[in-house]
């Protein structure tokens, strides 16, 4: 057997997986596969540390063959290649198929085998049988999470504010980024629940710090904004938990914080190696810069966590 | 209010009758130049309640007659009144006042009408002429109006119409940009792997060259022989020929393939633009169908199987841009209207007078009351601000400009099925002949 990471590629254009082939065939043992029902018989039949999957295919859709995948196989990394920035199929691919990254058809090779070789080295990090935490050891322990709120929205506040109370979790409330950071850096917090603007600031590049510093945090983004390529961005350089639509479906929203509060619980009872999440540093220059210096500010907060 | 004060304006004092006023009297209160405007005259009793009309007409019937003056002349005037004259309250709009008047009048017109306010006291006289005039001026008003009204109208929806062109073009061309990307993808990248597997055969030529260069110089020495001979193994290992002779063939023959696809994109989206011929040529319909499911397969290709019946057909005269416009419209609304994976049917085929296309698809089908409507400008089963509800009303009507016909049938949960007849030329010849 060969002792090369497995990645399995999908997509119904044949060519494109014979590229991808003989791209990184030296590096991993690679599987192709242009029938999704097929990839996941074989995902079923063998362990694969990646799976990256084309989105419009037929018969299934990229997000939806991911999210089975999930089901099947949860510590096989999720990836989406898709040539159509369609923002319904990247938010299906986020909340359903909890995928590590989002690209983009023509990708750059270098990119390419660069997040290739980040998801492989999260995968081999794995126990390589999966042992589900049982829930049940899990609500022994204490289910008390902090839940910072980054949005004055006063809808979105009271559904958190309920879901709070009910579940036993302690809800910090923030009126600007600063108080935001002055939290952070004195609290502990597993959840975030945040608009994309807060008292008319971006907090994109929070989001982004946040995922380098404190992988284990989970943020759920509620937005009425509704652009593929900013999602792209959250998705692989936040790396979000969910992306969830403003005006707010209570029933979507309650479920996608019931999920967050079980990760953030099963995470808390694994060591750090075994989270499988790992932050693209941004694209872009200033806000690269911006994340940086917010970065320096959460040094506290970093000590903490690694205590 | 403006159309009390309608009324006001036709409102002339006439200073009133008593009713014990003798016929003569009245007579000569009728010639006088104040009243030359006048039909007739109001009686009015003592409380101001008017109690008829005198008309000239009346007067002249009695002095018309032999001695009809020394007869009648001293009789009260309201022997010869119209105890039932026209009266209208000053409070009424002109258009009701109109149509009371109008209503009751009796020709030849022979009197005037009573104004008389709230209480049904009597304030003035008004004459028909007035109140045709004033009807006249309100309907000039109202035309000016209403032609601006049209002009508006038309102006706003050549821009819907204008938009709805512009949100299909840009959708057009995003789901072309997008079914680029595919292509462009493996392209690009076998390309850069050429170029990489391509350096490690140039290294290979290279360490060779220089072996044959030491086994052809005397001067070699075995030691520099032994490391040309480990050099040039080392790069044939890295470089491994036999394998990458069929890897390079099988990725310049994908390239190509890349290519050729996009080439054919780029020249579907030119042929369904079509920009450089409007009008009028002789145009095969099945290029048409072709080029709109060129266009169209970013959006059909994971929703529908698209089965192709296309049956020879004589070329017509028409708007290929526009007709093409039509096909990608019924096509998205095919590929929109199944749920999962569905089947779209394409037909085509012609009679003696026609060209015939027929789509049909498997999708959800539409109510009765939905279908009654479907070509309704603005008619729209999308949720607001998905869909102008303009794109069948626009093929309706490109259709109906060509002399041709759209026909659709539906049945909830089994699809729909939409038919298009476009004349032939020689048919429309006969036609315009006849």
């Amino acid at each position: 057997m060969s002792h090369l990471p497995r990645i399995m590629f999908v997509d119904d254009e044949e060519r494109i997986l014979r590229s991808l082939a003989v791209q990184f065939r030296r590096q991993y043992e690679v599987l192709t596969e242009s029938d999704p029902h097929r990839a996941l018989q074989r995902l079923e039949d063998q362990p694969v540390h990646i799976l990256i999957s084309d989105q419009r295919m037929p018969h299934m859709s990229g997000a939806e063959l991911l999210a089975q995948a999930r089901e099947l196989a949860p510590n096989t990394l999720r990836i989406l290649l898709t040539g159509y920035s369609d923002l319904d199929a990247a938010v299906d691919a986020l909340n359903n198929g909890g995928i590590f990254r989002y690209l983009t058809k023509p990708w750059d090779p270098q990119e390419m085998a660069f997040t290739l070789r980040q998801a492989a080295e999260i995968a081999l990090r794995q126990p390589a049988a999966s042992t589900p935490v049982e829930l049940a050891s899990i609500s022994a322990m204490s289910a008390r999470l902090n839940v910072l709120l980054l949005d004055n929205d006063a809808e979105t506040l009271a559904l958190v504010d309920a879901f709070c109370q009910q579940g036993g979790h302690r809800l910090l409330r923030v009126r600007n980024i600063a108080e935001a950071m002055h939290i952070l850096n004195s609290e502990p917090v597993e959840l975030l629940v945040s608009d994309l603007k807060l008292a008319g600031d971006d907090t994109a590049p929070l989001l982004k710090t946040l995922a380098q510093a404190h992988p284990r945090l989970l943020s759920i983004v509620v937005t009425p904004f509704c652009d593929t390529q900013a999602l792209l961005k959250l998705i692989n350089e936040a790396q979000i938990f969910r992306y969830l639509p403003k005006p707010i479906r209570r029933g979507m929203f309650e479920k996608g914080l019931g999920a967050a509060v079980e990760q953030a619980i099963i995470w808390r009872a694994e060591p750090e190696t075994a989270v499988m999440r790992l932050a693209q540093v941004p694209t872009n220059e200033p806000e690269r810069e911006r994340v940086g210096s917010l970065f320096g500010m959460l040094g506290r907060l970093r000590e903490r966590l690694s205590a | 209010m403006p159309t009390a004060s309608a009324l006001t304006q036709l409102l002339k004092a006439v200073e009133p009758l008593a009713p014990d006023m003798s016929i003569a009297d009245v007579a000569d209160r009728l010639l006088t130049p104040q009243h030359k405007a006048f039909l007739s005259l109001p009686i009015v009793d003592s409380a101001g309640k008017p109690l008829g009309l005198v008309s000239r007409t009346a007067l002249q019937d009695i002095f018309m007659q032999r001695f009809g003056r020394d007869l009648r002349g001293r009789h009260p005037v309201t022997e010869i009144m119209n105890a039932q004259p026209l009266v209208v309250s000053l409070a009424t709009s002109l258009e009701e006042a109109a149509r009371q008047i109008t209503g009751q009048l009796q020709y030849p017109i022979t009197e005037d009408f009573v104004l008389v306010d709230q209480a049904g006291h009597y304030q003035g006289l008004g004459t028909v002429l007035d109140l045709l005039k004033a009807m006249e001026s309100r309907i000039a008003q109202r035309n000016t109006v209403l032609r601006k009204a049209l002009h508006d109208l038309k102006e706003s929806q050549a821009q819907l119409i204008q938009s709805e062109k512009m949100a299909s073009l840009g959708q057009m061309v995003a789901g072309v940009a997008h079914e680029l990307n595919t292509p462009l993808g493996y392209v690009k990248n076998n390309v850069q792997l050429m170029n990489e597997l391509g350096a490690a055969l140039f290294e290979l030529t290279d360490a060779q060259a220089r072996l044959a260069d030491c086994m052809a110089n005397p001067d070699t020495t075995e030691e520099q022989l032994a490391d040309a001979f480990a050099l040039a193994a080392q790069a044939r290992e890295a470089a491994a020929p036999e394998l990458l002779s069929a890897d390079m063939q099988q990725l310049f023959a994908d390239t190509m393939y890349g290519l050729e696809q996009i080439a054919e994109l780029v020249v579907g989206l030119k042929d369904f633009a079509r920009l450089d011929r409007a009008m009028s040529e002789e145009v095969d319909i099945n290029d048409c169908i072709r080029s709109a499911l060129l266009i169209a397969r970013n959006n059909t290709k994971d929703k529908a199987e698209i089965s192709l019946h296309l049956g020879q057909l004589p070329l017509i005269a028409c708007a290929p841009s526009q007709i093409n416009q039509v096909l990608l419209n019924l096509l998205n609304n095919a590929v929109h209207a199944i749920e999962g994976f569905g089947q779209v049917v394409i037909k085509s085929w012609a009679d003696e007078d026609a060209v015939f296309i027929s789509l049909q698809d498997s999708g959800k089908g539409m109510e009765a009351h939905v279908v009654a409507r479907i070509f309704d400008p603005f008619f729209t089963t999308k949720p607001v601000g998905q869909g102008t509800g303009l794109g069948l009303s626009i093929c309706f009507k490109i259709v109906q400009d060509h002399g041709g016909l759209i026909r659709v049938a539906s049945e909830p949960g089994r699809g729909t099925r939409f038919l298009i007849r476009l004349p032939r030329p020689q048919a429309a010849q006969l036609q315009r002949s006849a």
